[in-house]
């Protein structure tokens, strides 16, 4: 049993489609990361997850139970955790009546350890709460009845870098300890960094679901160097070089080949200096979303982040 | 030592997930309680004061009543100012209870479930381990505590201030009055409850929730004038709750507060029916 597993799930609004008919699974104790721009169906999936909306057609199942079975699924909603984008409480209650009340219904076995962690100031009313407190009462919630599955719909938005610093830590260190974290996000760095797979969806369908390194290998490597001599044409003529740009001596471009192949050709001439990185998670996105002019201005609202 | 736990554990769960909703609505609801209870104090003590200026005055009140037309009287429910009964069976429970709490009733069961999802807290409502069922029936079931607390509250008020002035009200009819005035106020929270389940914006609801029961409202009064039409009362809430007739005429219609909680039961049943089946 998976912990997500999705078959042919579909949604449509009227003539509006949400996500179309996905399949795939998430496996037990991975961090799974749902990469794609604002609209591309990500908070659908989730809300199809939990069922707060139904499918049209196709169906999901959350730690085994049909998300269409209302009593199975509640039954199972008590090992999850669910962290939504827009996450609302009410303004005259404290961080406390709210976690009292979570707490009450679900149970709250680490609420101390995660307050420890994450501070919103539970003993003040909401209204006064800062979106990064919100989201940080949000996280404790969702994880203070130590659920074996947690659903977080842009679980950083509104965190300072060193709250999502820590945030990143703590997620891996869940995953440790065996939980599986899925959670949606269209901040690449941050999927990078925590995910140990990724789909990617976009305008509603999955257009690749992979390792976190194959995604990056995927996108070949990024070379920088500096040769004593014009080389231009002899790292052109080598299978798996495109992108490349020349200034004088000096060569950037994308390698998509073996490394044996491409020491071989280098070792020819006389380098002077050299850099092989991973390319930036955003060159691979663009790969699946560059190639129509429609969609280039979804990816173009893909946050780099810090990375 | 953990076979022993176990049931222990399992039964103090159930226990916890028992009304957890409902009390948590309820302590939201405090503050808003005890001010409408406070406020409509103040309205019952001001018309138990006035009550004795007005009766001293030298005019034969019931003689003027009489001139009033009849859809006006029918409106208010009015029989005779005459007596400490018939005096606040109008201004008091005719007025307030029947119109006034009528209304907020139905305006704050319009609010349950449309602000939630306005405010962004149904998704996550929804994601714990509780059936929408519940959550309807819970939050509902909440509003029974301010219901219960402006009637006892008041209802003690005005009994201890009919007899401050002299005046004590009938202690049977004092009771029957309250007491069937909580079907009323929840039939008219149930329809509130409905527009709540259908509409997304909270205020939109509770408009329509208002806008609901004041013109059910206006059809009793019509109805209650024009005989050829008087049946259409039989679809009103307020034609099953008669603060009059159960004040000055002393007749507890019992069968008539059953036909507003088989109502409201319905009304509840179909407002889950819409909130079960619908997208969040």
């Amino acid at each position: 049993m998976h912990p997500i597993e999705a078959s042919g799930l579909t949604k449509t609004y009227g003539s509006v489609l949400g996500v179309d008919s996905l399949s795939f699974h998430v496996e037990s104790g991975e961090v799974f990361g749902f990469l794609g721009p604002n609209g591309a169906g990500k908070t659908t999936f989730i809300r199809l997850l939990l069922g707060l909306i139904s499918p049209t057609s196709g169906t999901a199942a959350v730690l085994g139970a049909d998300v269409r079975e209302e009593a199975a699924l509640i039954e199972a909603k008590r090992r999850v955790g669910y962290l939504p984008a827009n996450l609302g409480f009410d303004p005259g209650a404290t961080g406390e009546d709210v976690l009292d009340y979570h707490g009450a219904v679900k149970g709250d076995s680490r609420r101390q350890d995660l307050l420890a962690m994450f501070s919103p100031p539970i003993d003040r009313p909401i209204r006064e709460y800062s979106t990064g407190n919100k989201q940080m009462l949000g996280l404790v919630q969702a994880f203070m009845h130590d659920p074996d599955l947690v659903i977080m719909d842009e679980p950083t938005s509104g965190l300072d870098p060193l709250k999502q610093e820590r945030f990143h830590e703590f997620i891996r260190a869940e995953r440790d300890r065996g939980t599986t974290v899925f959670f949606s996000s269209h901040v690449l760095s941050e999927v990078r960094r925590v995910c140990d797979r990724v789909g990617i969806l976009r305008e509603g369908s999955l257009v690749a679901l992979e390792d976190i390194d194959t995604l990056l290998a995927q996108g070949g490597k990024r070379v920088h160097l500096r040769a004593s001599e014009d080389v231009h044409d002899r790292v052109r003529s080598l299978d798996g070089v495109f992108d490349l740009d020349t200034v004088g001596h000096e060569l950037h471009f994308t390698y998509a080949g073996g490394y044996n192949e491409l020491l071989k050709r280098l070792a020819s001439f006389e380098i002077l200096d050299i850099e092989i990185t991973e390319p930036p998670l955003e060159d691979v996105f663009m790969h699946y979303y560059g190639d129509d002019t429609e969609t280039d201005d979804h990816a173009t609202k893909l946050e780099a982040g810090d990375a | 030592m953990e076979m022993t736990l176990r049931p222990t554990i399992t039964q103090q769960n159930w226990r916890q997930e028992m009304l957890e909703t409902a009390r948590y609505e309820v302590d939201r609801r405090r503050r808003g309680t005890v001010v409408l209870t406070a406020g409509i104090s103040l309205v019952a003590v001001f018309f138990i004061a006035l009550y004795p200026s007005f009766q001293t005055a030298d005019i034969d009140i019931d003689q003027m009543i009489e001139a009033w037309p009849p859809a006006m009287r029918e409106a208010f429910g009015l029989v005779t100012l005459a007596s400490i009964e018939g005096f606040l069976a109008v201004e008091l429970y005719n007025f307030v209870w029947v119109i006034v709490l009528g209304l907020y009733f139905a305006y704050l069961a319009a609010g349950l479930i449309a602000d939630d999802i306005e405010g962004d807290r149904m998704d996550l409502l929804c994601s714990l381990p509780v059936s929408r069922t519940r959550v309807l029936f819970e939050k509902f079931a909440a509003l029974v505590v301010p219901i219960l607390a402006v009637n006892v509250v008041v209802g003690s008020l005005v009994y201890a201030g009919t007899i401050a002035i002299g005046e004590p009200i009938g202690p049977l009819g004092l009771v029957m009055v309250h007491l069937l005035s909580i079907p009323y106020l929840l039939s008219c929270a149930a329809i509130g409850l409905i527009f709540s389940v259908r509409f997304n914006r909270g205020d939109v609801a509770k408009r329509a929730a208002i806008a609901a029961i004041f013109a059910l409202y206006l059809l009793d009064s019509i109805a209650g004038s024009v005989e050829e039409i008087s049946v259409v009362q039989s679809l009103t809430p307020s034609g099953y709750y008669d603060p009059t007739a159960i004040l000055v005429q002393e007749t507890y219609a019992i069968e008539d507060a059953a036909v507003l909680l088989v109502a409201t039961a319905a009304v509840l049943v179909g407002a889950r029916v819409l909130f079960v089946r619908r997208d969040l």
